[in-house]
């Protein structure tokens, strides 16, 4: 602020144990701080610039942005940001639970394939224009099975919201929240209505002042997804055990992967399960927990190093260098095509040499088997 | 409608009896509450075949007063241990066996609580609107240790005027088990009982395992929902309107 005040813009310092303070303005109106602790809880730059923009835009989906913008009274403003507290700790909770959600960081939303997304899309595209809307999606444990296709252009931070909103539903069946979204429409509320079809499989739709609630629940829900029990039931099986399709064999000594699609923004993970295929020399694979900590760090790594543009460019440019590195408890290999990136984690046993092929033969195997 | 003396239409802690046990455990899984999906529901053998009613129930109440976690608490979830304010509408399903006691027909009653945060009901008019459509029975909620949440509940009662007479209304009194900070005697409760003619029910605390706490409330809700289906549908001289919701329930003259 001091600097501010002559003319400079600083943006974050940190000390030399790591601890580190990141912080932004937002419309002019709010500044967001962010403060980690450091050594090994240490959250890169990164992470704490999208924590802000995470946090910006969960307030505006709560409150909507004319209440953030235009200040009048301040001790309401700090009564009512009490409702966004709920959406922020779930947010923050996700990236920390040991199920691989990397959105937060990515701002890419987390999908899962199904084995059989043919009925899934046709029923979802039926439902959500019975409700009277384009906006509508089905989520299997808390990733995005099938989606409409306006619900897919949507921002991504705002898909990630939306997803992070309707999987905190655990014992509710069904909800009709006003939300603001924030790239999309952030002065005038729209209503998410989701609706927990079995335990952790919701449908969500995003409608305007009609249908009610009780419309849909007791009209729509029951005569749409009834006949499709049996397939959902098969999907959260499928979940359960990875986010890719049966059809997708991955070898062995692959720890964990993240694939980015870059045009429409979506991501998927996967990480092998400790299997018997591994030969007793092998060292032991890490914990899931341990696995997608590493992965996110190597996300970070490898986005402020070598991938820094985001944007996908129509016009011919060198292609972004891929990176690897080697660490004492696995290897990293990142890639980058027009379409894709992959981010790789393998075990210590793959030559370094093979490394580049490994990547380039399993980004293939994913994204050719399921259209990813 | 005034409410009826317990036990009066139903089998009163049905669920200490043995033979209910066929049915409680339906709606359990692995000694906890099982959550039912919406296209989910207790299935029970040919030999033991039990019907379900569907009623919508409101819960009613001051921001803070204990609404979202009475929900949590009837359904048998976990109950949040933060206060969240709720910032929008949310249902829960729950599944109810009960005995009607003249015909000894088991029904299993699925109640629909809706629940709505304050704020959220101020800001947005459709909310309220939402909550009262076709509403069968209204909650009102307040809490022991807020004497103003006590006194706000004929306020609140006024609001949901209903000239039908066709909705249930039942008082709760949450956090009970904090009997160092209750603001509200049991004289108050009693003289308001009197003169409202709406019996109080009390929760708080936290949940055992059983039905003990809960099934008071529930089976009155059951039994009052019951019997005023019952007397709308014999006081009729024509046979009775079709509504969307009665095409779920059967009514037995």
């Amino acid at each position: 602020m001091f600097g501010a005040g002559q003319g400079t813009v600083l943006s974050s310092c940190e000390t030399e144990r790591g601890s580190r303070v990141v912080w932004r303005v937002f419309q002019d109106s709010l500044m967001l701080i962010a403060v980690s602790g450091g050594g090994n809880k240490a959250l890169s730059e990164l992470h704490l610039r999208r924590l802000l923009e995470n946090t910006w835009n969960c307030m505006v989906l709560v409150l909507g942005r004319d209440e953030l913008a235009n200040v009048r009274n301040v001790e309401r403003l700090k009564r009512e940001l009490r409702s966004c507290y709920r959406l922020i700790d779930r947010l923050l909770e996700r990236g920390g639970e040991d199920q691989g959600f990397m959105g937060d960081l990515t701002h890419c939303a987390d999908c899962l394939v199904p084995a059989q997304p043919g009925i899934l899309q046709e029923t979802l595209d039926s439902f959500t224009q019975a409700a009277d809307s384009e906006f509508g999606c089905l989520l299997i444990r808390g990733r995005v099975a099938v989606a409409t296709d306006k619900w897919l252009r949507l921002a991504p931070q705002e898909v990630i919201l939306l997803s992070t909103l309707a999987n905190s539903l655990s014992g509710v069946t069904s909800c009709d929240y006003p939300v603001f979204l924030p790239q999309g429409s952030p002065t005038v509320a729209h209503r998410l209505l989701c609706f927990q079809l079995l335990p952790s499989a919701v449908v969500c739709v995003l409608c305007g002042p009609s249908p009610s609630l009780h419309r849909v629940e007791s009209e729509l829900v029951g005569s749409f997804w009834s006949p499709l029990v049996e397939t959902l039931r098969g999907c959260l099986e499928q979940a359960e055990r990875s986010s890719l399709p049966p059809s997708v064999s991955l070898r062995w000594d692959i720890q964990a992967l993240l694939v980015i699609n870059r045009e429409t923004r979506r991501s998927v993970v996967a990480s092998s399960r400790a299997s018997s295929q591994n030969p007793s020399e092998a060292p032991p694979l890490s914990s899931p927990a341990r696995r997608w900590e590493l992965l996110r760090h190597f996300y970070t790594f490898a986005v402020t190093r070598y991938f820094t543009s985001e944007e996908v460019t129509t016009s011919p440019t060198l292609p972004a260098t891929p990176c690897y590195l080697v660490t004492d408890e696995c290897k990293c290999y990142g890639l980058q095509t027009p379409q894709h990136q992959l981010y790789l984690l393998t075990d210590l046993s793959v030559p370094t040499f093979a490394l580049r092929s490994v990547a380039t033969l399993t980004l293939s195997a994913v994204t050719g088997a399921t259209g990813f | 409608m005034e409410a009826v003396p317990p036990g009066s239409v139903i089998v009163a802690d049905w669920y200490r009896n043995p033979d209910s046990r066929d049915f409680f455990t339906k709606i359990l899984h692995k000694k906890k509450r099982r959550v039912f999906g919406l296209l989910e529901a207790p299935v029970m053998p040919p030999h033991l075949k039990a019907d379900t009613v569907r009623y919508k129930v409101f819960i009613s109440g001051k921001s803070g007063v204990g609404k979202t976690a009475l929900a949590a608490r009837l359904a048998g979830h976990q109950i949040p241990n933060m206060h969240y304010e709720t910032t929008g509408m949310e249902t829960s399903i729950v599944f109810w066996p009960v005995k009607l006691k003249e015909s000894s027909r088991v029904l299993f009653f699925q109640f629909q609580l809706w629940d709505c945060g304050e704020n959220a009901m101020r800001r947005f008019d459709h909310m309220l609107t939402s909550c009262k459509e076709q509403v069968d029975a209204i909650l009102f909620l307040f809490s022991f240790t807020d004497h103003g949440s006590f006194k706000d509940i004929s306020n609140q009662m006024s609001r949901f005027t209903d000239p039908s007479d066709r909705v249930v209304r039942l008082v709760v009194g949450t956090k009970f088990d904090l009997f160092m900070h209750t603001d509200v005697t049991e004289s108050e409760i009693t003289r308001f009982q009197e003169v409202s003619r709406v019996p109080v029910f009390r929760v708080g605390g936290d949940v055992s395992e059983g039905f003990g706490e809960i099934a008071p409330l529930l089976n009155a809700l059951a039994e009052n929902l019951w019997h005023q289906d019952c007397i709308h549908a014999s006081s009729a001289s024509l046979p009775p309107q079709p509504h969307p919701e009665d095409t779920n329930r059967e009514v037995i003259v």
